[in-house]
């Protein structure tokens, strides 16, 4: 036991999950301890009701919003699914100002619980356009603007992708869609704690976010509905308004406010993260051969970095490197934990051989220099000795 | 508290059975480094997940696996497969029935997958040794390195071993090959491990219950299928006795589900897949004295006139014969009759209890 805990142990996969921030496990028993029922009207719920309306407070007021237009959920995947459930919803109705619109446009590289109530609206009879992006990560504008039309309901477009860390430019992309009535819904889970959001100055309708990508606590996350927002809830019940039933998760959504006093800092971690990350990929590409960044040209998330490595297959890469400590990532982490290459960069236009040969960096609030030069020197022994082996196999092969 | 030194780095190939699983937690008892990995080779998604209880393609394994993996702490790897699988074993499995042969994908999945690409991996990841939960024994002898047969003679497995390349035997481990059955589950159950009462995987495992027809029936190319109706005949009159849908639904031996009544127990004796001609007669004709082997591999020397004990498929017995060159390629000549000599099964060779190779039969 003593010679596991002497090993190197680095996390640099920060787009799949952040650890718990320190202030939120210090006091994580304490808190627990606020045990009521926040509806209860007597002294017991006073404690955890108070605590779920600072929560709320403290994410508005760092998000630029009123705290009425956000509801509580267990995370991004079900703030997405009511979003774009409510729509299929909305369009039916005909007192709607949307009735009768059919249309859904969105892009192929969204999270798989976007894509996935997308087509299930699709199997429903809803029409959806899924849009490509290219090999810089950039959305066809001039398509864009085509696609959207009198007849579509919903747009629902990432902030930022969390492969290849592209960001998309909202504001502008809503602003197109408010023009011909549709909503815009954007999944933020990814922009959280990692570039400043000013929800009411991006103009959007709805947008997704979830507290474990941003060193809160798992199961927890929130929606915003701008107001007048049509929203129908997923799961039934008097909470949130009548927007989200089920009694509040009131640990996971204190752990959100806490989160949230500290957004305000973002703008004072990044830089510092952005230039590490810079020399990351620069020294790589120094000590390393045949590496490619993807999408290093286009707008970028500050924490991430995605690479194709030549000649060796990701997933042998990943678990030589998850055997010295280091933990990065092929893609999206699968359920399954058998990695396929993934769907976003196929999509972007990389090919199979490209995609199964990549490897996703994603750096956090705490990761130091010494992290990234360990890192580095890992990768690059590991990376060499599997292209040796690699190369030994395919003379043999030929014997 | 001394330090134990390791023994080495282990890969260890866990399908989620018990017998993998308790492979893993001996080594680990006996100091070595260990990693366990599963192949994902079959989309489980498509298979009946109640069905799919107990074969290696579902998910529920790949989880039993992990599940061990987790008890013993220590790490554990999904290696997706699905296209080397299919491309090695599924393709061959479906191709060899449309030919009217028998096939044994479990070799194949030995050949290709088990002791090839988990050898590329156990490389990869600095292992010194691949383990597995075979049913047999690797001995170092002298210079060389041999695979005997399992101490447990209902279980052994080395039939399916034949193919191994032989440089790779002084890397391999099969932990459990000295013990029988009931041990490895009487110590899974001390150890507390979730497969101990697991029923044993028998048959193919990514067949499950539909059978091997229906299996072919769904896989193969449908304007395949089509070209391989044909009829029953009576050997060796040949008698045209019935149609058929396809020889792919037959296999030599076989007695039940030929589609016809008829007033006396009749068997496949042969199947001709140029005509799609499936022949059936009296179990007499089953037996013969001979066959042709081919892709022979030899895991040491044999001489012509050395009585080796063969075996014709895995659940029987080996008998003595002699493995000659003919003109028409290598022979296996028996003392006695075999029954059901089938196309595409292995034909594998022992000296005593050691494995020295074996090959594919053809007529």
């Amino acid at each position: 036991m003593l010679e596991k805990t002497q090993k190197t142990r680095i996390y640099l996969d920060h787009n799949a999950t952040t650890p718990v921030g320190s202030d939120i496990l210090s006091k994580i028993v304490e808190v627990a301890d606020i045990w009521g029922n926040p509806s209860s009207i007597h002294w017991a719920g006073r404690g955890p009701k108070a605590l779920i309306r600072e929560s709320r407070q403290h994410l508005a007021s760092a998000l630029s919003v009123s705290p009425l237009e956000l509801i509580f959920t267990s995370g991004g995947s079900e703030a997405n699914a009511t979003v774009i459930r409510s729509i299929f919803d909305e369009i039916e109705k005909t007192s709607s100002p949307r009735f009768g619109r059919n249309e859904f446009v969105t892009t192929q590289i969204e999270h798989p619980s976007v894509l996935k109530a997308f087509q299930w609206i699709e199997e429903r009879g809803a029409k959806v356009t899924y849009l490509t992006v290219d090999r810089d990560g950039n959305l066809n504008l001039e398509l864009y603007e085509k696609v959207i039309s009198e007849k579509t309901a919903l747009v629902s477009i990432m902030y930022a992708n969390n492969e290849t860390g592209v960001v998309f430019p909202i504001q502008k992309l809503a602003k197109i869609a408010h023009e011909r009535g549709a909503l815009f819904h954007s999944d933020c889970v990814q922009a959280l704690g990692k570039v400043s959001l000013n929800l009411a100055k991006m103009g959007i309708d709805y947008a997704s976010f979830s507290g474990h990508k941003v060193y809160s606590l798992k199961g927890t996350g929130f929606l915003y509905a701008r107001k007048n927002c049509p929203i129908e809830p997923l799961i039934f019940g008097s909470h949130e308004r009548h927007r989200r039933g089920g009694t509040e998760n009131t640990l996971g959504i204190w752990s959100l406010g806490v989160m949230a006093q500290k957004l305000s800092t973002v703008s004072e971690i990044y830089p510092r993260i952005t230039l590490l990350r810079d020399q990351m990929e620069e020294q790589i590409q120094k000590t390393i051969s045949g590496v490619k960044i993807t999408s290093k040209s286009a707008h970028r998330l500050p924490n991430t970095s995605s690479m194709v490595i030549e000649g060796v297959d990701g997933e042998t890469l990943l678990m030589s490197l998850d055997m010295k400590g280091i933990a990065v990532s092929t893609g999206a982490a699968c359920s399954s934990g058998s990695p396929e290459p993934s769907p976003v960069l196929l999509a972007i236009g990389l090919s199979r051989q490209e995609a199964q040969s990549s490897l996703r960096v994603s750096l956090g609030w705490k990761t130091t220099p010494e992290e990234i030069q360990t890192f580095i020197d890992i990768l690059s022994q590991v990376v060499q000795r599997l292209r040796t082996l690699e190369q030994t196999q395919k003379e043999l092969d030929h014997v | 508290m001394s330090e134990v030194k390791s023994k080495g780095r282990v890969l260890v190939a866990m399908s989620g059975g018990v017998d993998s699983s308790v492979a893993a937690a001996l080594l680990v008892e006996q100091g070595y480094e260990v990693i366990g990995a599963t192949m994902q080779v079959w989309d489980y998604s498509s298979c009946d997940l109640e069905e799919g209880n107990g074969t290696c393609c579902s998910s529920i394994d790949v989880d039993d696996a992990r599940a061990v993996a987790d008890k013993l702490n220590i790490p554990f790897y999904v290696l997706n497969c699905e296209a080397k699988f299919k491309a090695q074993v599924i393709d061959p499995f479906i191709a060899a029935y449309l030919q009217g042969t028998t096939p044994l994908p479990c070799v194949d999945c030995n050949t290709y997958l088990k002791f090839d690409h988990l050898i590329r991996k156990m490389k990869e990841l600095e292992c010194d040794y691949l383990a597995t939960g075979h049913y047999a024994q690797i001995v170092h002898d002298q210079a060389a390195v041999k695979i005997l047969t399992s101490t447990d003679d209902w279980k052994d497995q080395t039939y399916f071993l034949f193919s191994i390349d032989k440089t790779i035997l002084p890397h391999l481990l099969f932990p459990i090959g000295h013990m029988k059955k009931p041990q490895v589950r009487e110590y899974a159950e001390a150890k507390g491990l979730i497969n101990a009462k697991k029923r044993d995987s028998t048959g193919i495992c990514f067949v499950g219950n539909q059978g091997y027809g229906n299996f072919v029936q769904a896989h193969a190319n449908p304007e395949e299928l089509k070209k391989k109706k044909g009829f029953i005949r009576r050997y060796p009159s040949g008698e045209k006795m019935a149609p058929h849908d396809g020889i792919h639904l037959f296999t030599i031996g076989q007695s039940k589900g030929l589609g016809m009544d008829f007033h006396e127990k009749l068997y496949v004796i042969k199947i001709d897949p140029v005509t799609n001609t499936v022949w059936v007669g009296d179990e007499k004709h089953l037996y013969g004295t001979e066959l042709y082997l081919k892709d022979l591999h030899l895991l040491d020397e044999i001489s012509p006139d050395e009585k080796l004990d063969v075996k014709i498929r895995y659940s029987v017995r080996g008998s003595p014969a002699r493995v000659e060159q003919s003109d028409k390629g290598i022979k296996v000549v028996f003392d006695e009759p075999q029954r059901a000599i089938t196309p595409g099964q292995a034909c594998v060779l022992y000296r005593g209890k050691q494995l020295v190779g074996g090959g594919w039969i053809y007529l």
